[in-house]
């Protein structure tokens, strides 16, 4: 009976972290690869240089060198490490969202067709924007391919809410179901633009499509803001809704969510982080599975932690795998999904190893 | 007061429930019972607001549940499934706490976890907490949710006088007769306590034990409702059951309905044929 | 708790580390602009171009295209492929001078590098006879050559009218099929509007496949259709004569005429697509192997 009577303060199951701790512990840890990433690079320009790029940038100095620490730090490192944290924490939370709202831990926003849509659009814009599309892309310039993959993530979402939604309720199986053919169908769209491009489209598809935070530039990281804020707005409010749905679609409705408006939520904000995360880095996969899993093992399946979370763990992540992919073989540098598999899929391994199936049914 | 009336529901051309109307009061247990297929089910969900009724409407202290937020809705019943999956790794302390966190009832995590460890006791798995869900036997998990429904209702804010609901589908059927007996005392004891408990239950002998009320259904209609002793006479069970039934009476005063043992002339008689 | 610590202590160790290390390349801070330009080269043709003029002790990096002469991504360093350059990592080879092909990439980074300070100058990839001339004499003003690039120019000009004369003399044009790779039994043809159109019309063929546009993998009822008079298929490091002869044995190949004189050309990539300073050469050993009856193209020599 003591250790029950000393247990009865504690407000979380005591084999599970403090909540508290656990998100100090991930903002440390994003904090470490954020500075790292700001301080490493092949030019070897290290952060002793950040005064003097601040000079720069501000209009103190025209030194030369301090235009290029300038350049390097604050118009290189800086936007790309921003937007590597976001397509982390976009990808992250994306593939949390799906799998709670799928009730399905291997769920992601590639299974219902959120990627592939996202993609379509951006692939079109690439191909079509030189021929048929030139009046409407060439306007928007560098803001039409992310403009062009949300719109594409969005529309693909909407179709898939169309069809599941026809017979009254919005069921889940049916989502799945139409989304892994909307995907397909989307890919094999994707397919047809492609083959109708002409070679250097090709090229740049192909190295798209693995995904680079290369081109990474403040006009990425402005164009990716809006998203953020809107994501960062909608996930305190999917929490709840998506704990209930951890116990089944009717057990939620019975415990006072209402299911429909999480479903609505849950996809609306799935849109927009993975069209804005494809706009800017291509199709990175690997972040929306693994992250939240890591993240439920620590810490229980509870979303107000996941969620949450799994946008501080995967910023982390991806943010450290760029380190790796421009550190590697500097000066060129690797695609990040290659550093993303080859650093995740043996953790991944190893965890579901360890951890059997991490409690899944 | 919860109150189907006339309560129809179709899907498609499909009959489920043809006009039934049925009232759960508190301090009172009802019992549904009746053979597979008649609507028990289908009248329990339709009695949580989970169901809109085609015709008709389910009443919570006379205003209709069509008006009620699923918020407010929460904090008047709750529901046990007749199966719950959990997808994901829990602890038996966090699938109670559930009950208390997701309604947004806006209480602490500090809260909720001691209701939940006090709705653990009720149903004897105060020293489970920690373990993992999957790891426990069907019986147990089934608790667990009887638990958390248990924490729903006991932290959900209620004026003086408003009905808590606690509906259970099936709520014995994996478990042994030990537990059998734990449930249904868990049960009894929030219906004595106040609630108005609905129970759709398979065992006649169960539902003759623990029940104030009977009802029994049959192809969506009620043909039987009252005391255990009014509604488990072998007539009316032979007839809606489609079978010959036995009814005892034990020496507790309680009802005993078994299948009729097949007689030695039925049995020499199927051997001529 | 401990966990929590013991975390903490590291990162901050690791933080301190990030800030304390110093300029790793001390090069960077030396003033470039009195000594010898610092040029790093992106583009197959743009890197044999600088080091047939002389330049290659200027060149400091590379992308992964200059496969020509072979010395050069020994002995300098390597950027990536040019169309996935990191801004960071060109920057870092330190060039005073860029000189890149119109086709380097993605174009952010290529935005970054020419916003960077260094001066970043493309040169336009036109696959044609006057296209490599032009380019010469771009980058021979770029890096103060102008004579050595003029003469090469010049001597550029002349080769392709030679081979402008010895293609008048083609009696019956061949139709010719160039097959840029074959994967799991399709092959991707080189199409109207591609180098490998240029090179074939440079050796006074027909592209079998002009009517496809671009680079396309195509199948076996399309190869059919093409009937080429002879199949050039590109030779990459690793890949033998023998692997290479499957080309004819596709089944699309097989009843072409190009299979019954079994007239396979193997030629190497960057030398026949480059458009570098041996593209006349290329044409011509590319004529000589497309019509080796009669000496058409032994003309000249």
């Amino acid at each position: 009976m003591t250790t029950f009577d000393s247990k009865i303060a504690l407000g979380r199951a005591s084999v599970r972290p403090a909540r508290g701790k656990l998100f100090l512990t991930l903002l440390v840890l994003l904090l470490v690869v954020a500075v790292l990433s700001l301080a490493i690079g092949p030019t070897g320009i290290s952060l002793q240089a950040l005064p003097r790029a601040l000079a720069a940038s501000l209009g103190y100095t025209t030194d030369a060198a301090a235009a290029r620490d300038r350049l390097v730090l604050i118009d290189l490192r800086l936007p790309r490490t921003l937007l590597a944290a976001f397509v982390g924490a976009a990808l992250g939370t994306s593939g949390a969202m799906m799998q709670g709202l799928f009730r399905n831990p291997l769920a992601d926003p590639g299974i219902v067709g959120v990627s592939s849509g996202a993609a379509l659009a951006a692939i079109a814009t690439i191909v079509l924007g030189h021929g048929i599309a030139e009046p409407i892309v060439a306007p928007l310039g560098i803001y039409a391919l992310p403009i062009a993959a949300f719109t594409g993530g969005l529309v693909t979402t909407i179709l898939l809410v169309a069809i599941a939604a026809r017979h009254g309720q919005l069921a889940v199986g049916t989502l799945l179901l139409a989304g892994i053919a909307i995907g397909a169908l989307a890919a094999a769209i994707s397919g047809l633009i492609v083959y109708a491009s002409d070679d250097r489209e090709l090229r740049d598809l192909t190295f798209w499509s693995m995904g680079s935070l290369s081109g990474a530039s403040w006009q990425k990281v402005f164009a990716v803001t809006p998203f953020a804020i809107a994501i960062g707005f909608l996930i305190p409010r999917l929490t709840r809704g998506l704990n209930g749905f951890l116990l089944g679609e009717a057990e939620a409705m019975h415990l006072g969510i209402d299911t429909e408006r999480t479903k609505r939520i849950a996809i609306v904000a799935t849109a927009a982080a993975v069209g804005a995360a494809v706009a800017v880095a291509g199709i990175i996969g690997f972040v929306g599975l693994v992250v939240p899993h890591v993240l439920r093992l620590i810490s229980g399946p509870d979303n107000r932690v996941v969620l949450p979370g799994s946008a501080i763990l995967g910023a982390a992540l991806v943010i450290f795998a760029d380190i790796i992919a421009r550190m590697v073989v500097s000066p060129a540098e690797l695609p990040i999904g290659i550093v993303l598999a080859l650093i995740g899929a043996p953790v991944f391994l190893h965890l579901v190893l360890r951890r059997g199936m991490g409690g899944w049914e | 007061m919860l109150e189907a009336r006339d309560v129809v529901v179709k899907r498609g051309a499909k009959v489920l429930l043809a006009g039934v109307s049925v009232a759960i009061t508190p301090g009172q247990l009802t019992a549904i019972i009746g053979p597979n297929g008649a609507g028990k089910s289908t009248l329990l969900r339709a009695m949580a607001g989970e169901l809109r009724p085609t015709d008709g409407a389910v009443l919570l202290d006379g205003v209709d549940l069509r008006t009620f937020p699923v918020a407010r809705l929460a904090t008047r019943r709750s529901v046990v499934a007749q199966s719950t999956n959990l997808s994901f790794p829990f602890t038996v302390l966090e699938a109670v706490m559930l009950g208390a966190t997701v309604p947004g009832f806006g209480i602490r995590d500090r809260d909720a976890a001691v209701a939940a460890r006090k709705a653990l006791i009720a149903v004897g798995l105060e020293s489970f907490e920690d373990r993992m869900i999957h790891q426990l036997s069907g019986g147990e998990r089934q608790r667990v949710h009887i638990a958390r429904a248990l924490c729903q209702l006991s932290t959900a804010p209620r004026r003086p006088g408003e009905t808590a609901a606690l509906l259970l589908d099936e709520p014995t059927a994996n478990l042994d007769l030990k537990h059998q007996g734990e449930v249904l005392t868990v049960i009894k004891e929030q219906s004595l306590s106040g609630r108005a408990v609905l129970l759709v239950i398979h065992d006649l002998n169960l539902a003759a034990a623990f029940a104030d009320d009977v009802v029994l259904m049959a192809n969506g209609q009620i043909v039987g409702r009252g005391t255990p002793h009014e509604v488990l006479n072998e007539d009316l069970l032979s007839h809606t059951y489609g079978c010959r039934l036995k009814i005892d009476t034990s020496s507790d005063g309680r009802r005993l309905v078994l299948p009729a043992a097949i007689t030695r002339r039925q049995r020499t008689g199927a051997a001529a044929e | 708790m401990r966990v929590a610590t013991r975390f903490l202590v590291t990162a901050g160790a690791a933080l301190a580390f990030a800030a304390m290390t110093s300029d790793l390349h001390p090069a960077l801070a030396a003033d470039a602009s009195d000594t010898a330009p610092r040029i790093l080269s992106i583009g197959g043709d743009i890197t044999e171009i600088l080091y047939d003029l002389g330049q290659q002790d200027k060149v400091v990096a590379v992308d992964t295209t200059s496969l020509f002469p072979p010395d050069a991504l020994k002995d300098k360093k390597s950027v990536g492929y040019m169309r996935a350059l990191s801004a960071e990592g060109a920057l870092s080879v330190n060039p005073t001078l860029i000189i890149a092909s119109d086709g380097a990439g993605p174009p952010e980074v290529v935005k970054a590098l020419k916003g960077s300070g260094v001066r970043y100058v493309e040169i336009a990839d036109k696959p044609s006879a006057q296209g490599v001339p032009d380019k010469i004499r771009h980058i021979g003003t770029l890096v103060g050559a102008d004579d050595a690039a003029n003469a090469l120019a010049t001597k550029i000009e002349t080769e392709f009218a030679s081979l402008d004369n010895d293609r008048r003399q083609i009696k019956s044009r061949k139709k010719v099929l160039f097959i840029l790779a074959i994967v799991n039994g399709r092959a991707t043809v080189g199409g109207g509007g591609t180098a490998a159109d240029s090179i074939l019309l440079l050796a006074g063929a027909d592209n079998a496949a002009a009517g496809v546009a671009g680079y396309k993998p195509v199948n076996d009822e399309q190869l059919t259709e093409f009937a080429p008079d002879a199949v050039v298929i590109m030779r990459r490091a690793g890949t033998d004569e023998h692997r290479a002869k499957e080309a004819l044995t596709l089944a699309g190949l097989s009843q072409t005429p190009a299979a019954k004189t079994n007239s396979l050309i193997q030629m190497d990539g960057l030398y026949v697509l480059g458009f570098g300073p041996r593209a006349p050469d290329a044409a011509r050993d590319l004529m000589k192997a497309i019509y080796p009856e009669a000496g058409q193209a032994a003309a000249t020599p």
